[in-house]
């Protein structure tokens, strides 16, 4: 049967009341034990946060490869081994970013040669490894002149400022580790990295003051002003008088705080983690911020003018708060969030990693991940356990991406005193789907700062080309856009500057390389 | 009453005798756990305002009950709160240390009451024990130290045993239940927010705990709030137009009183802990000794879990809707709070009830007059305040329920004729022999 039919046979059969579901259901099967994956993220109090996993090719072969911070144990790095279509493999090997302390990582082409740098977080001095291919690093923290003071670092996010051909980092840290015994209100500063004259390194890190106990940070251009802007996650647990950030950061200029009058609302919760896509359909990223309890889906509601956002309605099916099974009643704790729609119907659905933060008596011990899977009304429904990935580690950071290049995204999940899981998605029945990878000559390689649009039938499935945000999770190669039963779509780019190029046709179920000629997307297939 | 009054007697001179007291004072060990407790009332989930009222009335016994026990001129509460039994007696004739006895009470009933705490909150109060053994153990010969803190331990055990059958020891998902059924009718309170823990509203049986010095949660009880109306010429529709009209106008002054008395659970103490910090930062800057501030506290949290029972018994009798729902509905659809209205009925206001009562007992206490700045939110970047009385502080903290956009005027006047209805019970308690 082909995948039009079989996903078109599927939609009608779900449309029939006995069949009692409208989602296209994903299969999961746990691959960790045949995987070759073996971290555990270890440690006490300091690593209570954290967890991260970075997710990108570095040795040419398309297929992504993993860095696993372990906290007190050290980070392993794992190139991929496996088959496309096939099991999910891989296999440790020595690539020089192999540090211990390290909560997360995320990956960045710095400085634009086409080999994926690295940059990891640790609770002390962050680094920034330099790719040298094959899957090797150095460390160039000194080189690139990144080095900021010790401290307990917890976030990432990068852009690339008009002009510039170095990128501009969002550094986040969180509590200071020398008030263990005393924790709030000892948020210590979060840092904005800009590039030096010469666009070769960094300029010494500007404290972005105030900072309230950062868990997670990402530049966005939450109202296509072509400039975006930092939003900033915070831990309302440690911070005193904080809030939830956004700052306006103009291109060179002094990064100031959104305000209440400029229609930011007072927010305080415990920020965890940061995704954001655009779920509605409107032209403009809707923001997904992890907590504990409720998480928030947020829309902005008063137009591009204003940062002005609302909750999204309950009956929306978002705010995962409590385990959807297991026994335990008590409210959750979520982490990383990753919008990636894994059945491949066109809607993005929403991975939600979840774990106690320890002993925590007043939230649940038994709290699994949410799959949540978006239904053409726009409502989410849970998947976890039917879809196959039902488990009660005590998750932290992790990835939604597809490791084996089968057009199915798989989900790995670092899990805090245990080993990292990984379920390979095996779906049967799912839908069409495309993979973009931009790629641009020079500086800026990946494009960060573009929106990749696709259409599916008569909608237009778009999303913000972005690195930072997760929970000390990030990735970077091929964008997956599920195309549900369409064998044949266009995509188009708006690029970092604006320019927007024509639409162009591309078939389904393959990956592309798009480069720029001109303001004009030009697709290279690459499987 | 002759024999425990010369044991006691005894207690107190050897206790005074500079070779055998503690370098801590019973001052300094009060103001050093409270500030903890103020702390980790903030970081503790669970502690929504009625479960905080009611374990500072536990933590305020414990510290009553441990100096007294050393006082031969307080009486204890036992006998005089419901199902408050006789404590363990003092071994006659042996030596106590009072800060010693009062350090071990509070270190023990915190480990309890604040077992529920994360991470953070447990290494904090690690640290505290450790640093207040330490120090109130400098200078005290051995077998004192261990015998007053094994009496102070006593006291905890058969305050926290006491504690464990009022009905509220036992909270489960922060306080909101999993099935609860929402009265019909557009008078009825309604979720307010799209949370999904607030779509029931917090604790509502709360009301059916154990009162201390109330005789029931009904003895308080307010009249009926205003008919329900939409009618524009009702007085229901003219107070929700104040409220709407004052939100919209706020002063600056206005918003600095509200977000003064905000005390958002998990951002601030709670408004019990707001008082009691009051209390603290008051006998810290005065010196009050240690007995008075042991009964004011003991007093305070007594009137203030009461103030809570009362106004839920009342808050769930009538389960008046929320401002926010009835202006959205009826006068402007897009108009917005300045606070976070709490998710439970509104009327009659909790903060009022609690501040009224509170302020009843401080003013008992400390005096009618008494002025004093707080600051109990300065690290939170929001200045201190200055106030004459207590009851000039009770009305404001009262009054900023209207410019938050939360509470009709009459939950907020009557919520604090609630609280010194209910306050009197507390004071009528004997603490002086």
């Amino acid at each position: 049967m082909s995948k039009r039919l079989q996903f078109l046979t599927y939609s009608l059969l779900a449309a029939f009341p006995a069949a009692a579901a409208d989602v296209s259901m994903p299969k999961f099967e746990d691959r960790t034990a045949t995987s070759g994956l073996n971290s555990v993220y270890k440690g006490d109090w300091q690593y209570m946060v954290g967890g991260g996993v970075a997710s990108f090719d570095c040795n040419g072969d398309d297929l992504p490869d993993v860095f696993l911070a372990g906290g007190e144990n050290v980070s392993k790095f794992y190139q991929n081994r496996s088959k496309i279509g096939g099991d999910l493999k891989f296999e440790e090997t020595t690539s020089g970013t192999e540090v211990d302390k390290a909560t997360g990582a995320y990956p960045l082409d710095i400085d634009g040669d086409g080999k994926m740098d690295l940059i990891v977080l640790r609770v002390g001095e962050i680094k920034l490894f330099r790719g040298l291919g094959a899957c090797k690093f150095e460390d160039a923290t000194s080189k690139w002149q990144a080095a900021l003071p010790s401290a307990w670092y917890t976030a990432f996010t990068a852009t690339w400022e008009k002009g510039n051909s170095f990128p501009t980092i969002a550094i986040g840290s969180y509590v200071d580790p020398a008030y263990e015994d005393d924790p709030w209100g000892h948020c210590t500063d979060n840092f904005l990295l800009r590039p030096n004259a010469a666009q070769n390194g960094f300029q010494p890190g500007l404290p972005l003051r105030p900072s309230y106990c950062t868990l997670s940070m990402l530049f966005t251009d939450w109202n296509r002003s072509g400039t975006p802007s930092l939003r900033v996650a915070n831990d309302r647990e440690y911070y005193q008088g904080g809030e939830e950030q956004l700052w306006k950061v103009p291109a060179g200029g002094e990064p100031k705080l959104y305000t209440r009058d400029d229609g930011w609302k007072y927010n305080r919760f415990w920020g965890m983690g940061i995704a954001s896509a655009d779920i509605n359909g409107d032209g403009y990223p809707e923001l997904y911020v992890t907590s504990m309890a409720d998480q928030r889906m947020q829309f902005l509601a008063a137009g591009a003018d204003k940062p002005t956002y609302r909750d999204a309605p309950y009956s929306m099916g978002v705010t995962a708060t409590r385990p959807y099974t297991g026994g335990d009643e008590r409210p959750s704790t979520g982490w990383h969030a990753q919008f990636e729609d894994v059945n491949n119907d066109g809607y993005y659905d929403l991975f939600v990693s979840k774990g106690n933060v320890d002993v925590m008596p007043d939230f649940a011990q038994k709290d699994p991940s949410n799959l949540l899977l978006q239904k053409p009304d726009g409502n989410f429904v849970e998947a976890g356990e039917k879809s196959g990935m039902l488990n009660f580690d005590e998750a932290r950071g992790a990835i939604v991406d597809d490791f084996n290049l089968d057009g199915r995204m798989d989900v790995l999940i670092v899990n805090r005193r245990t080993n990292v899981r990984l379920f390979q998605n095996v779906s049967s029945d799912a839908g069409h789907y495309l993979g973009v990878r931009l790629s641009l000559d020079g500086p800026n390689r990946a494009a960060i700062g573009s929106w990749i649009e696709v259409k599916i039938g008569d909608r237009i499935m778009r999303r913000e080309v972005t690195s930072g945000g997760g929970h000390a999770s990030g990735m970077n190669g091929f964008w997956h856009f599920g195309l549900g039963g369409e064998a044949k779509t266009q995509m188009r780019v708006i690029w970092p500057d604006g320019a927007q190029s024509a639409w162009v046709d591309a078939s389904a179920d393959h990956f592309y390389n798009v480069t720029r000629k001109g303001s004009d997307a030009s697709l290279e297939q690459v499987h | 009453m002759i024999k425990k009054f010369l044991a006691a007697g005894i207690v107190s001179l050897v206790s005074m005798h500079p070779a055998m007291a503690s370098d801590v004072s019973q001052e300094k060990v009060i103001s050093g756990w409270y500030n903890l407790i103020l702390r980790l009332v903030r970081h503790t989930a669970t502690y929504s305002p009625p479960l905080a009222s009611r374990n500072f009335a536990y933590l305020g016994v414990a510290t009553y009950e441990a100096v007294a026990s050393g006082d031969p001129n307080l009486e204890s509460l036992a006998g005089q709160i419901h199902d408050l039994t006789p404590f363990p007696k003092r071994e006659v004739g042996k030596a106590y240390d009072e800060s010693v006895v009062l350090n071990a009470a509070l270190a023990s009933s915190m480990s309890y009451y604040f077992g529920n705490t994360g991470p953070s909150g447990q290494n904090a109060m690690k640290s505290m024990t450790s640093k207040m053994e330490t120090g109130v153990t400098v200078g005290v010969a051995k077998d004192v130290a261990d015998r007053s803190e094994a009496y102070g331990e006593a006291i905890a055990a058969h305050v926290i045993d006491w504690s464990k059958s009022d009905g509220g020891a036992d909270i489960k998902n922060l306080g909101f239940p999993e099935h609860y059924e929402l009265k019909k009718g557009p008078a009825h309170w309604v979720p307010t927010n799209q949370q999904g823990m607030q779509q029931v509203p917090l604790l509502p049986d709360w009301e059916k705990n154990r009162t201390f010095a109330l005789p029931t949660s009904a003895t308080c009880e307010l009249q009926p709030p205003p008919d329900y109306s939409e009618a524009p010429d009702s007085e229901f529709y003219k107070q929700a137009k104040e409220v709407h009209d004052t939100r919209n106008a706020l002063t600056p002054e206005q918003t600095a009183i509200a977000r003064f008395w905000s005390d958002d659970p998990m951002l601030s103490p709670t408004p019990p802990g707001h008082w009691v910090s009051i209390l603290i930062q008051i006998a810290d800057h005065d010196h009050l000794p240690a007995k008075k501030t042991a009964d004011a506290l003991a007093r305070m949290g007594i009137a203030g879990a009461d103030a809570f029972i009362g106004c839920w018994q009342t808050k769930f009798k009538y389960d008046l809707v929320r401002p926010i729902t009835y202006i959205k509905k009826f006068i402007d659809p897009k108009w917005e709070t300045l606070l976070i209205t709490p998710p439970f009925p509104e009327y009659p206001s909790g903060h009022s009830v609690l501040s009224g009562a509170s302020a009843s007992v401080l003013t008992a206490v400390l005096g009618d007059k008494y002025a004093f700045d707080d600051a109990t939110h300065i690290k939170d970047k929001i200045p201190a305040r200055h106030f004459d009385s207590f009851e000039a502080a009770a009305k404001e903290a009262a009054i900023s329920r209207l410019y938050g956009g939360i509470h009709f005027r009459a939950a907020i006047e009557r919520g604090l004729d609630q609280g010194h209805c209910i306050a009197a019970y507390a004071l009528k308690l004997k603490t002086e022999k």
